[in-house]
């Protein structure tokens, strides 16, 4: 495969306290790939995450997207943090968490306007939760807390999105909205990087996978390295999963 | 009113206004403790300050005394990430360990220093209009209200400019980072901001009246909004109130103005805590006894579902049946008929077509818990509404 790199990681160290929880990562994702992050509680697939991001500092190693730095890439790349990570009873309405997702492009000091109130319509447009846009942020159901945050992804616009736990809390038909429009991301030639919890769904929804446990057990197409031995590998027990082909 | 009875209530609004703006932040934050532990270590920083410069209105005293707010906040996180102890035994450790070291240089220093504990704590907001500022020999009024004018045009001007930052950074932290705004600057620029308001509003009001002044109005006003901008609003103008109507009490009851300011806020908050619209404490009681009536409803309604055979279905067999006491099935028997979801026909009650729908979309959102069906059932029924 002769594709570009979008996302590139090495020799990656996370610890908390001294503590490793990431332990010399390197990993390379291609452009334009849906790429499940799978592994056990614990094994630091947010922090892998969060320290791409920049959200977490390294004790070493480097992170570089398409070829830069992320600090220079911040443009390119959107974030979804775990639902649970924000208070949800702030005072704010769905359009406005939605409009946040434009202050990156803005920069500091200059405020949102017209042009990203209108993006951050049409991002609600696009997850089904336009008639939901005045509603107080605690008066949402998890499944539409979630599209609020996927909405305040897509108006920014990016090339690589990160989701953390974007299935967590939601109903069968919120999941599915959710996978659909991100297989559209990849249509459109993003690159889309999940943290994933279903390993049943996992075939079905992702084309690329990376098994993770502090160390990197293994990164590839689903159809090749998606197996019983490297999610043994990953879990520790013998883990079985059966994929319906 | 005379002159000095202006001042003093614009002073109190004044640093009313300038605490309600950094408070809001920090109740959203959940940090409201920390204003409390800035407002008592600051003083051993005006007390060195004060040796160093002689003057208590110097802005380099406020500055050092700001500072030393600044460190309470980093001595506090580095204590909590120990690990060993959490943030409040954190924040209880550092201030009084600063406090008391300006409670001592004080009381070591008691002849030269024009301070004193009990002016420290509730401030000397009825003597605020005799210092006066002279500019060219000319009287330009209250130093006080110099000060804290000054300090207040600096917190708006960086509210304006900093609104969006705060605002995210507030909410999600994370989203924050990845975008480029810090959330390590903008903390540590709304803390400079909340301990100069605390120094600045410290020499009129106090210590303890600085902390009231922060999250009493903006608590009162998080009950009320579910828009940030209306909140710092509301917070601003309960903070103006609480200022205006304390002196007056404090007037008419010949007592502290810093006191009466403090009750004001205290029954302001006390006020909005039981009869907020929404999060109000009898809000929510009657939303609760509203919830208990509805579950009854649905579990009166799905028995009427699941049983066609009309002893079962008998108007006192109800009682007997799902248990109720007479006054509850008289309550889910007029709130079925008044929402046509029932009709009794010689005592014998049958669901109506409304009624029967209302069933299987409640029930199936109880199960599935999706909830694109009953957007229309949330204005009517509190069961619903997430």
């Amino acid at each position: 495969m002769d594709k570009k790199i979008a996302v590139q990681v090495d020799d990656l160290t996370v610890a908390y306290n001294y503590k490793p929880v990431l332990w010399d990562i390197d990993l390379e994702i291609p452009e334009g790939v849906l790429m499940a992050i799978v592994g056990p509680n614990g094994a630091g697939k947010s922090t892998l995450i969060k320290a791409i991001l920049g959200i977490l500092k390294p004790i070493a190693g480097s992170v570089s997207i398409y070829g830069k730095p992320y600090d220079q890439q911040r443009k390119l790349v959107a974030y979804v943090p775990q639902k649970g990570s924000v208070d949800w009873d702030f005072p704010t309405t769905a359009l406005d968490v939605v409009m946040m997702g434009t202050y990156g492009s803005l920069g500091w000091i200059k405020r949102p306007g017209q042009k990203e109130k209108k993006a951050a319509l049409e991002a609600l447009e696009k997850v089904g939760m336009l008639p939901f846009k005045g509603r107080q942020i605690s008066q949402l159901s998890g499944g539409q807390q979630q599209r609020i945050f996927l909405a305040r992804a897509l108006v920014q616009d990016a090339s690589i999105y990160f989701m953390d736990e974007p299935f967590q809390g939601v109903d069968a038909t919120t999941e599915i909205a959710i996978i659909n429009i991100l297989k559209e991301l990849r249509k459109a030639g993003k690159t889309v990087i999940v943290v994933h919890h279903d390993l049943q769904t996992v075939p079905e929804y992702f084309d690329w996978v990376t098994f993770l446990n502090v160390k990197k057990i293994a990164t590839g197409p689903v159809k090749d390295i998606f197996n019983d031995d490297n999610l043994t590998k990953t879990y520790g027990i013998n883990y079985k999963v059966s994929i319906q082909e | 009113m005379n002159n000095a009875q202006i001042e003093i209530q614009l002073i109190a609004s004044l640093v009313a206004v300038a605490c309600a703006i950094p408070g809001t932040f920090l109740v959203l934050r959940k940090m409201a403790m920390i204003s409390d532990a800035i407002s008592h270590s600051i003083l051993p920083g005006l007390v060195i300050g004060f040796f160093i410069t002689q003057d208590l209105n110097s802005p380099f005293l406020i500055l050092l005394a700001a500072l030393t707010g600044v460190i309470t906040v980093v001595l506090v996180e580095r204590i909590q990430k120990t690990g060993l102890v959490k943030e409040d035994t954190a924040i209880g450790l550092v201030f009084p360990a600063l406090f008391s070291i300006g409670v001592i240089l004080i009381a070591k220093n008691a002849n030269d220093v024009h301070l004193d504990v009990d002016a420290v704590l509730l401030g000397e907001l009825a003597f605020a209009p005799f210092d006066r500022l002279m500019i060219a020999g000319a009287d330009v009024g209250p130093k006080s209200l110099w000060i804290i004018g000054t300090i207040l045009s600096m917190t708006i001007g960086l509210l304006i400019a900093f609104f969006k930052e705060l605002k995210i950074s507030t909410f999600d932290a994370g989203l924050a980072a990845s975008l480029g705004f810090s959330p390590a600057l903008i903390h540590y620029g709304l803390m400079t901001v909340a301990s100069v308001t605390t120094v600045g509003a410290f020499d009129a009001v106090g210590a303890i009246l600085v902390v009231a002044l922060m999250i009493a109005p903006a608590a009162s006003a998080y009950l009320l909004t579910t828009n940030l901008k209306k909140m710092l609003g509301l917070a601003i103008s309960f903070g103006v109130f609480s200022a205006i109507s304390g002196y007056w009490l404090a007037h008419w009851l010949d007592a502290s103005i810093a006191g009466s300011i403090t009750t004001m806020l205290g029954l302001l908050f006390l006020i909005i805590y039981l009869f907020a619209p929404s999060k109000g404490l009898i809000a929510v009681m009657y939303r609760e006894k509203q919830q208990r009536t509805e579950v009854s409803l649905l579990t009166f309604l799905l028995h009427l579902k699941n049983h066609s055979e009309t002893r079962e279905r008998h108007v006192n067999h109800l009682q007997e049946h799902i248990n109720w006491q007479k006054v509850r099935a008289k309550t889910v028997l007029d709130l079925a008929l008044k929402n046509n979801m029932i009709i009794i026909d010689n005592n014998i009650v049958s669901l109506t077509q409304k009624g029967d729908e209302f069933t299987s979309k409640a029930i199936n959102y109880i199960i599935t818990n999706e909830d694109a069906q009953i957007e229309d059932m949330k204005d009517d029924f509190f069961l619903f509404r997430g």
